[in-house]
């Protein structure tokens, strides 16, 4: 026991001492410095490939403006009283219910003030931008949308395209998968279920995503607006290989893009094999 | 009210310190079982980041005693097993029993002044309930044909026979049924308790805000864990007797007529207050501390309960913000966006009524008070990262990305844990007559909050590159390899974050048995658990007190020269 009790004076002569403090949180940053400060790493997400990519940059950054202001104002009321207000033997703190109607005011000032300024600002925004882009679904008969079926199964993305004759579900569709060929500058629309479990199609720089279940079409879109190449993955936890579940997206310019297209039905007639049932998966677009 | 509320005190072994039916026993009970599957599933944890940090490398030193399958090495089916079972024990093993279980049986009676719960013996039943799904659940980790792997979530059809033919995922739906009833056992109990065994005088206006954050917590496990419970019944009977309640028709495998979706739903309705079951006892828990250590009143008592219960009241309105992706409709999506969005204005409250608790107190940095401010710190974290989540057009890329990870474990994982590591060191001393030390404690503190904020706010960083959770392995593509720098750095502070609680483990264990021995009231706080001797006698009170005073009323002008508290049952001097 009287060891104890030495150790323990040691052990509260160490920790009060500033350099002992100084030199955990030192330690604890040079933890992380060294994965920092090394090349070649990304901090951020690639950049926006899609014409509605600004709005999500946008909102997002906006919130974290407003998060950080939000915050700066918390962690200042936890400082101040942290150093001003420690006891003091004999001080007696102030006595203070909060129940006062300049109380009741500052809160509903302040309550109205989060509502208007943090929630309906945002909210205005989102539902503008839902409106105008994620929800904005082009319809079929549109000038120029592009369209493609999507089948998600564990763990591959097969997609249909309506080939030469306009027709889903017919000998001259063009069948990709883990790979996605798309025309530059048009908008692309996408009915999808999948086989087996859910999954969620996520294209990061495009900056959306949708869950595909089975029993069921779900709709999304978006325009490409940079050719290039960018990556498919599943954000639905979908079994053993979820993680190895991912494609490549190619955005070709449109002139490019209508010769792969021709060649790649053709091959696609060529290929066709009316006795495989499994291959011959398309529905009828859904309005 | 409660004067005749009494069991004879039990005089064999069993019912003593087995199947007690004493509620102080049974917080205790709760609070180590809480404690050992905490440490399970923060090993858990442990694992999952080496994994993400060395993709496929062998688990050091217990790697080939845990997985000597593969010398090692975590598959991906084991990683899945891991990430699931981590979010199931942590909530409903790890979490749940300390937070509601211990500090729940622990404080409700003490606090209103009643000699037991209302019912004892449902009191015992609930503590064995969970006992036993405990049990399953653990079981079901050693199956042949494997555990679950379908997330603690268990969407179907994924966690349908559609993907595995196992038994395991059917046992951890079994436990999940378990736990519920017990969680509902006790609810009632807890309730009813309030309800009618409260001390004259205990007006529901001097309530401590403890009792006031576990009543509705109460009110919600009776509300929604039913739904949860029907939700587990029809998944089992889905892969036990073969109906197809989420099974549609489209599926190859000889699918019926369900629907994946409604079990989202079902599961959401409880899920959602589930993150509020967890957090309303702990922003009680910190209402009451706050003031008990700035030494002044709880500001704006009313307010917060008010705050507290208009949360009660709108977590189940808002589950849909977790369905955003599903395709659920524009209108639906819509209106969840602004009924989550309206949370913030009672969450607001509270954070008023909390900083303005400790603004021109007589602070004393005790453990119990620093845990109570870093639930400031990391709810705020959490809860304003919330409106990312909740505004669609931005869920839409950081939903099922590793935002969405830091953003749940900072609201409701850290801020339930450190709220129930301040209730545990408050309560220490009433439970086991012994003091914890303070300097481990805080050195416990800091060594669990610095590192927890890194690992979750590299998260932030990490989701808004684009990289999606429940990944085996981020390495084997490009885009996420160029993350992979990040998830190295997250696991070098979780291990940090993990070590730092052995501290907490040498602290509770060595001052269980040889801390120093504690006074009747060490923390001079007026609530009449303190007013009672240490150790406590079998009823609590000899005589049921009679309440005059409110809880917090710290520093009152009229208190004699050198004293800054008043207890519940007497008078205030200038009356």
């Amino acid at each position: 026991m009287k060891l104890h009790t030495k150790m323990m004076q040691r052990l509260t002569s160490l920790w009060t001492s500033g350099i002992t403090r100084a030199s955990l949180g030192l330690a604890i940053l040079c933890g992380m410095a060294p994965e920092a400060l090394a090349g070649g790493k990304r901090w951020g997400p690639v950049p926006f490939a899609s014409d509605f990519g600004y709005r999500f940059e946008d909102l997002f950054w906006l919130i974290t403006w407003l998060c950080v202001g939000s915050f700066s104002i918390v962690v200042i009321m936890i400082l101040i009283p942290s150093v001003r207000d420690r006891y003091k033997p004999g001080r007696k703190a102030h006595f203070d219910h909060g129940a006062s109607l300049k109380d009741k005011r500052l809160a509903t000032v302040i309550s109205a003030a989060t509502f208007l300024v943090l929630d309906a600002w945002v909210l205005v925004i989102a539902m503008t931008d839902l409106r105008e882009a994620w929800w904005n679904i082009p319809e079929s008969e549109e000038a120029g949308v592009y369209e493609v079926e999507v089948l998600a199964q564990q763990w591959a993305w097969n997609f249909r395209h309506k080939g030469a004759d306009g027709k889903f579900g017919t000998a001259d569709d063009i069948l990709q998968m883990n790979e996605l060929t798309v025309p530059n500058g048009r908008s692309v629309s996408f009915q999808g279920t999948s086989k087996d479990v859910i999954h969620s199609l996520f294209i990061p720089a495009m900056r959306f995503k949708k869950d595909f279940n089975p029993g069921d079409i779900n709709s999304v879109w978006f325009k490409p607006i940079t050719a290039g190449n960018y990556t498919i993955l599943c954000a639905e936890l979908c079994g053993y290989a979820h993680y190895q579940m991912f494609g490549e997206l190619h955005v070709l310019e449109s002139d490019t893009f209508d010769n792969w297209a021709a060649d790649a039905s053709e091959l696609g007639v060529a290929a066709y094999d009316s006795e495989d049932t499994e291959a011959r998966w398309a529905w009828d677009w859904k309005e | 009210m409660s004067g005749d509320h009494i069991h004879a005190e039990p005089t064999n072994f069993f019912r003593k310190h087995v199947f007690s039916v004493d509620h102080k026993v049974i917080a205790k009970q709760f609070l180590w079982f809480g404690l050992v599957w905490l440490g399970i599933g923060g090993i858990m944890a442990m694992l999952i980041r080496w994994q993400l940090a060395n993709p496929g490398d062998p688990v050091p030193v217990i790697g080939s005693f845990l997985f000597p399958r593969t010398g090692g090495v975590i598959d991906p089916a084991t990683y899945n097993t891991l990430f699931t079972m981590h979010g199931t024990i942590m909530i409903f093993l790890g979490l749940t029993p300390l937070i509601i279980g211990c500090v729940g049986n622990w404080a409700i009676p003490l606090m209103i002044g009643a000699r037991d719960m209302i019912f004892p013996l449902l009191n015992c039943l609930s503590f064995w309930t969970v006992f036993a799904g405990g049990c399953v659940g653990f079981y079901s980790l050693f199956v042949p044909l494997g555990a679950t792997e379908a997330g603690w979530t268990g969407y179907p059809t994924l966690s349908t026979t559609v993907n595995g033919l196992g038994s395991g995922e059917t046992l951890w739906a079994i436990a999940v049924f378990l736990i519920g009833a017990s969680s509902i056992m006790g609810g009632i109990n807890y309730m009813t308790t309030v309800i009618r065994l409260r001390a004259p005088g205990m007006t529901w206006g001097r309530l401590p805000l403890t009792v006031w954050g576990l009543f509705l917590t109460s009110a919600l496990n009776v509300l929604f864990i039913p739904v949860i419970g029907s939700a587990m019944l029809l998944l089992i009977m889905d892969r036990v007797f073969g109906t197809t309640f989420f099974v549609p028709a489209s599926i190859m495998q000889g699918g019926g007529g369900g629907d994946p979706i409604l079990y989202q739903h079902l599961f959401w309705i409880f899920g959602h207050p589930e993150v509020y079951i967890l957090i309303l006892p702990a922003w009680g828990i910190i209402g009451d501390l706050l003031s008990f250590f700035a030494r002044k009143p709880a500001f704006g008592y009313r307010a917060q309960v008010g705050a507290m219960t208009a949360v009660t009241v709108l977590s189940a309105v808002v589950y849909g913000h977790h369905m955003f992706t599903t395709g659920l409709s524009a209108m639906l999506g819509e209106s969840f966006m602004l009924l989550t969005m309206i949370i913030s204005v009672p969450a607001e409250i509270l954070f008023f009524s909390w900083l303005h608790t400790i603004w021109r107190g007589n602070i004393r940095f005790t453990v119990p008070m620093l845990w109570s401010v870093g639930v400031i710190f990391v709810f705020g974290l959490g809860g304003l990262t919330g409106i990312y989540c909740a505004t669609i057009g931005t869920d839409i890329f950081l939903h099922d990305t590793y935002f969405i990870v830091g953003h749940f474990h900072l609201t409701m994982a850290a801020s339930a844990l450190f709220a129930a590591f301040g209730a545990i060191v408050f309560f220490f001393p009433k439970m086991f007559g012994r003091m914890m030390s303070p300097l481990l404690g805080k050195l416990h503190f800091w060594l669990t909050i610095i590192p927890l904020v890194s690992v979750f706010c590299m998260m932030f960083v990490m989701g808004y590159a684009g990289m999606p959770r429940r990944y085996y392995d981020h390495t084997s593509m490009e885009f996420l390899a160029s993350l992979q720098h990040m998830n190295k750095a997250a696991t070098h502070m979780a291990f940090l974050l993990g070590s730092a609680q052995l501290i907490f483990v040498f602290n509770f264990i060595k001052s269980r048995w040889f801390g120093k021995p504690a006074s009747t009231n060490p923390w001079e706080v007026g609530t009449l658990d303190w007013q009672t001797e240490t150790p406590l006698p079998h009823y609590n009170f000899k005589d049921i007190p009679t309440v005059v005073t409110g809880p917090h009323e710290f520093s009152h002008p009229a208190l004699p020269e050198g004293r800054d508290w008043i207890s519940m049952t007497e008078e205030l001097p200038s009356a």
